[in-house]
């Protein structure tokens, strides 16, 4: 469901060898956020859709084309959001004021540094660089490199 | 002094730029040196700070230090429960603090309108007065307090100050001139790139010839430049043969319709472009502020770990110097608070002496003033000028920010790697503020507090960052998963960047720091967890300074227009850092660059310190750092603060006598 939601590769966020475990960690937050219920029923509804293209996997979790998501949906923006920025926004809060809203916390100095939004970037954390002195002077790989699901396959 | 008072050949407060390499300069000549540091020691791996900075909500150059912010946001404080400073040993100012009352904000002084009426919709900015001066407003520049101090997060910017910068006075009947020459400023500028290790090219700078940027024949820096950033690039194609005028219509006090060149400039960094001094290259991981996570950049504790391995250093660390005893023109002790934490997490301190031959106060521009203002019981010390604690300044710093037609990959690099320094100097500076532009390699991390803001945008439908709608789209907000969401996201922030204008404020004496005591009882407001009284600030900006910001907001148009780049920048009204000139909102950031509580000057009369940066009225006493500058030039401050450290160091070494 997360790599739907995402847009990612399942086997980029759950490698088949996993040393973070970023997507049980996730999980098992998110659970302790929301209670299991909910959890379960957002999971239901993937189940049910499951098999469809992902994009559409994403837009109908996410009610992309409703005028206001549903408290579900609003549970399934915290997971992408998780993932991107490695921080827990509440479900529903939004931001104001010119800026992002608050996030509870972050997850983890390994889920910070795991966030999916420095790779939509072709990039890195900041503080956290994998690249050798001078690689800024030159456009990164493509975008497609960086663990992006550019196919139509569901995510598990 | 009593037989037990430990005694030295020089006691140091504060082990920062300045007082880290005198204390190393005077013990490689064998002399017996004490550095009392008010905060918490160096760690032993920075991975502590790391954590910290990863775990911070707000990634403010604060968020590695301590003390810490809470680690839990809430809407009533979403960056999480700031800590009181009444109940720290030594608090300091922070980006989350500006602006609040002094239960949150250690400087005390004056709050926005929309801190004071957050009910009001309708926001106000300070009225100018009669001189068009506009005061009332905040700094919001902040410093740390601890072993290494506020350069563990300085960006590395190792600028030397230009020829004119250093006689705004004789050359343009404005502000002041400084007491060294400029051949003199060259010989220590060299001496604080080798010790900082500086990477550029004296070719690439050549072209600043036009603004008097010159070097002594033959000069080479330690190492080679840093390459350009792909937003450098981007930004130095588009500018090529732009000019524009010294002033704008309507500058008051008179026109200087020169055209001038407007061209980039790769910027001189503190930062290794090979292996330097036992430590690696740069991997350019785009977070010098707050903290540099493998020290490719340079920081004062790599100078102090140099200090102590001359075995004549001494640190003792979370001792906080508050009174500098004075017997007719000698220093004679400096007195200072020894704190821990019981195992209840109580504040406990001891008051201890120590003495020494010279004393350096090395502590930043507003804890040197502070110091000085509160010892002899608060009558004051080093201050027949009186003007300890006035002109105080900052580079007031515009930020504006743009989408590039093109991917240009910000986020990638050292935060900043080139600069427009083309207009830093010119007949103009007699009418308003020159300014140099810094080009950020950080995307709209600085300006909009991204990825955050825009990422949330996309998921959520909300417009916080101004680009949801999307540039193009059909006028509405759109909420994203998936693949939509990547690409989205992709297209915004390759194309993200922001230019940062830094002006040469006038010296002011109005704005300035005192103690935060009633004038009528002598007793103390608000006071830190030890009990000291809490700096003051007064701060305000003049309309010499203003006028640079309208042409510094004039220029960043041109610039982005040249590009065929859309400006996103907006000026808010009312809050913290919000001003309003010739009817036009604009708002300013700190640039931590704290400068003129203690300045330098020939005249005993008119300034605080010598040229050497000795009081004129305590032969004993050195006062030093950025505090010293008559003025805040066009030059990052830290290179020649450090500078003038060397000098100092030469000068105690001299009175001390071999």
């Amino acid at each position: 469901m997360s790599a739907a939601l995402t847009g990612f590769k399942s086997d980029f966020l759950k490698p088949a060898l996993d040393p973070q475990g970023l997507a049980r960690i996730y999980y098992v937050f998110a659970i302790a956020q929301v209670g299991e219920s909910a959890m379960t029923t957002l999971l239901d509804a993937y189940r049910a859709i499951k098999t469809q293209p992902a994009q559409q996997i994403a837009d109908t979790l996410l009610e992309t084309s409703g005028s206001s998501p549903s408290p579900q949906a609003q549970l399934a923006q915290s997971i992408v959001a998780m993932w991107y920025l490695g921080s827990w926004y509440v479900p529903g809060v939004m931001g104001g004021g010119g800026f992002a809203p608050p996030p509870l916390q972050v997850v983890s100095s390994v889920a910070y540094t795991n966030g999916l939004v420095w790779q939509v970037m072709q990039s890195h954390p900041m503080g956290y660089s994998p690249f050798d002195f001078g690689y800024w002077s030159q456009a990164p790989a493509p975008l497609s490199s960086f663990g992006i699901n550019t196919g139509n396959g569901g995510g598990e | 002094m009593s037989a037990s008072t430990p005694h030295y050949d020089v006691v140091i407060v504060g082990a920062g730029v300045s007082g880290n390499l005198i204390a190393k300069q005077l013990g490689l000549a064998g002399k017996k040196v004490l550095i009392l540091e008010g905060g918490l020691p160096v760690p032993d791996s920075r991975e502590e700070y790391m954590d910290n900075f990863y775990l911070a909500l707000a990634k403010t150059p604060e968020s590695p230090y301590p003390a810490l912010a809470g680690r839990t946001g809430s809407q009533q404080q979403p960056v999480g429960a700031l800590p009181d400073p009444a109940t720290l040993p030594t608090p300091r100012a922070t980006v989350l603090s500006i602006g609040k009352a002094p239960n949150v904000s250690y400087l005390v002084q004056q709050q926005p309108f929309t801190e004071l009426h957050p009910e009001d919709k309708n926001p106000q900015n300070p009225p100018a007065d009669n001189n068009g001066n506009v005061r009332g407003l905040q700094f919001s520049s902040t410093f740390e307090r601890n072993g290494g101090g506020t350069s563990w997060h300085w960006l590395g910017t190792s600028l030397r100050e230009l020829e004119n910068d250093i006689r705004m006075k004789t050359k343009y009947q404005h502000a002041e001139d400084w007491p060294v020459t400029y051949s003199e400023l060259q010989e220590l500028w060299a001496l604080a790139e080798k010790e900082i290790g500086v990477a550029a090219s004296t070719a690439q700078q050549e072209p600043l010839e036009v603004v008097g940027l010159v070097y002594p024949q033959g000069y080479q820096y330690p190492m080679q430049a840093i390459p350009m950033s792909m937003v450098d690039q981007a930004v130095s194609s588009a500018v090529a043969g732009m000019q524009v005028p010294g002033t704008l219509p309507g500058t008051p006090g008179g026109e200087d319709p020169t055209l001038y060149d407007v061209f980039v400039s790769p910027t001189p960094q503190g930062r290794n472009s090979e292996p330097y001094d036992d430590r690696r290259s740069c991997a350019g991981n785009t977070n010098c502020i707050p903290i540099c996570p493998i020290q490719a950049k340079w920081d004062p504790t790599i100078t102090l770990g140099k200090a102590l391995d001359t075995g004549n250093v001494t640190v003792s660390y979370r001792s906080v110097a508050y009174n500098v005893q004075v017997n007719g023109p000698n220093a004679t002790r400096i007195d200072y608070y020894e704190w821990a934490r019981d195992s209840n997490g109580s504040l406990t301190k001891v008051s201890k002496s120590v003495t020494g031959k010279i004393y350096v106060l090395a502590c930043h521009a507003i804890e040197n003033a502070k110091l000085l203002l509160l010892s002899n019981k608060g009558k004051g010390i080093a201050n027949s000028s009186d003007q300890v604690g006035r002109n105080l300044m900052d580079h007031p710093l515009y930020l504006t920010w743009a989408l590039a037609p093109q991917p240009i990959f910000g986020y990638r690099g050292p935060l900043a790697t080139s600069g427009i320094e083309s207009l830093r100097d010119g007949e103009f500076r007699k009418y308003r503020a020159s300014f140099r532009m810094e080009i950020g390699n950080e995307g709209w991390n600085f300006s909009k507090g991204d990825p955050y803001t825009t990422t949330m945008d996309f998921i959520q439908g909300t417009n916080n960052s101004n680009v949801n709608p999307p540039p193009g789209g059909d006028g509405q907000s759109v909420r994203l998963g998936g693949l939509k969401l990547v690409q989205q996201l992709n297209n915004i922030f390759t194309r993200q960047f922001r230019i940062g204008c830094m002006f040469d404020q006038s010296p002011l004496t109005e704005n300035r720091v005192t103690l935060d005591v009633d004038p009528k009882t002598g007793k103390a407001n608000n006071v830190d967890g030890l009990g000291l009284p809490r700096p003051k600030v007064e701060y305000g900006l003049d309309p010499y300074t203003m006028e640079g910001f309208r042409m510094a907001a004039f220029v960043c148009s041109k610039v982005y227009q040249a590009m065929g780049a859309t400006e996103f920048t907006v000026n808010g009204v009312g809050g913290t850092g919000d001003f309003t000139y010739q009817g036009v909102n604009y708002h300013y950031y700190g640039a931590g660059h704290v400068v003129g509580t203690h300045r330098m000057g020939a005249e005993s009369k008119t300034s605080v310190v010598d040229a050497s940066q000795r009081s004129h009225d305590l032969q004993n006493l050195w006062i030093v750092g950025s505090g010293s500058f008559p003025t805040v030039c066009t030059a990052n401050p830290t290179l020649t603060l450090m500078a003038l450290a060397f000098k100092s160091a030469s000068s105690i070494l001299a009175a001390l006598g071999s």
